[in-house]
């Protein structure tokens, strides 16, 4: 049986983070594919860009700073993926 | 850069500014609506000596914008004292990177005042410490009243969606009912600098 992954981005929308919230679902789409069996996009305010993989916290722009590395997300994903 | 009389006629007037706005206009022009200037406020800007020129920098995607840049807007409209010309942020980075917030973000509303030899007054960014304070504790109060909402530091992301859109519906509540103070405090600030030019 084929377990369920799923990402969450959370994005501050009175930021303007759609751009780069679009860039790290397109570049998670192209590379994971049908591997993931969602990506849920959430706005929200406060600053916030929050990644989640399967309900673990990968990177919070609060706790981590600044937006995260698209690569450090793929590999979270891949981590989830081969577990 | 610094600013000089060529640089500032290149800025939008305020109302270029919200004509060429792609979102956000109305709930812009309603929070216009909802400024409440006090006669001594008035009064003070009314009583300056010479028109303040001011550099606004704004983009029609930011809360804070939407928020503040209106509260300047009647203060320039009723005092008539005011020139404001409003500079698109990521169109102007080489005047973003002369006021960034704590030397490292880019945090906008930015207003800067200048006087009529474009000498600085004061530059003023973002929004009042003192709004973002009671804000932070008017949201750890809700937290504390609605145990469903968890913890204030944990992502939103772990929240059912249905509790999560009452959670922002909370948020928005709390904003709604802090804007009053919120606008005092902007025209308090802005005030103090303005007033400079007297001096």
């Amino acid at each position: 049986m084929t377990a369920a992954h799923k990402v969450k981005i959370t994005y501050c929308a009175e930021c303007g983070y759609e751009p780069q919230t679009l860039d790290l679902a397109k570049k998670l789409m192209l590379e994971f594919g049908a591997q993931l069996s969602s990506i849920e996009l959430i706005p929200w305010e406060g600053g916030t860009f929050d990644v989640s993989v399967d309900g673990d916290l990968v990177h919070s722009m609060t706790r981590d700073g600044g937006f995260p590395r698209h690569d450090r997300i793929a590999d979270a994903v891949r981590v989830r993926l081969s577990a | 850069m610094s600013i000089d009389r060529s640089r500032f006629d290149k800025g939008m007037t305020y109302d270029a500014y919200k004509a060429q706005m792609t979102r956000n206009r109305e709930r812009f022009e309603e929070n216009e609506k909802r400024v409440d200037l006090g006669r001594e406020d008035l009064d003070a800007f009314r009583a300056l000596p010479r028109p303040v020129k001011v550099v606004v920098l704004a983009e029609d995607w930011c809360g804070d914008v939407i928020a503040n840049v209106p509260v300047l807007g009647r203060l320039a409209k009723e005092s008539g004292k005011l020139d404001l010309r409003v500079f698109l942020r990521d169109q102007n980075d080489d005047i973003m990177q002369r006021y960034l917030n704590k030397g490292q973000f880019k945090s906008i509303p930015v207003f800067v005042f200048f006087d009529e030899d474009f000498r600085e007054l004061g530059h003023w960014i973002e929004r009042p410490a003192s709004v973002t304070e009671i804000r932070a504790k008017r949201r750890n109060q809700i937290f504390a009243a609605h145990p469903e909402f968890g913890s204030p530091d944990a992502p939103v992301d772990v929240l059912p969606e249905e509790v999560r859109v009452r959670l922002q519906g909370e948020l928005a509540k709390m904003r709604d009912e802090t804007t009053k103070f919120a606008n005092a405090e902007v025209i308090r600030e802005l005030r103090e600098i303005a007033t400079r030019v007297a001096a």
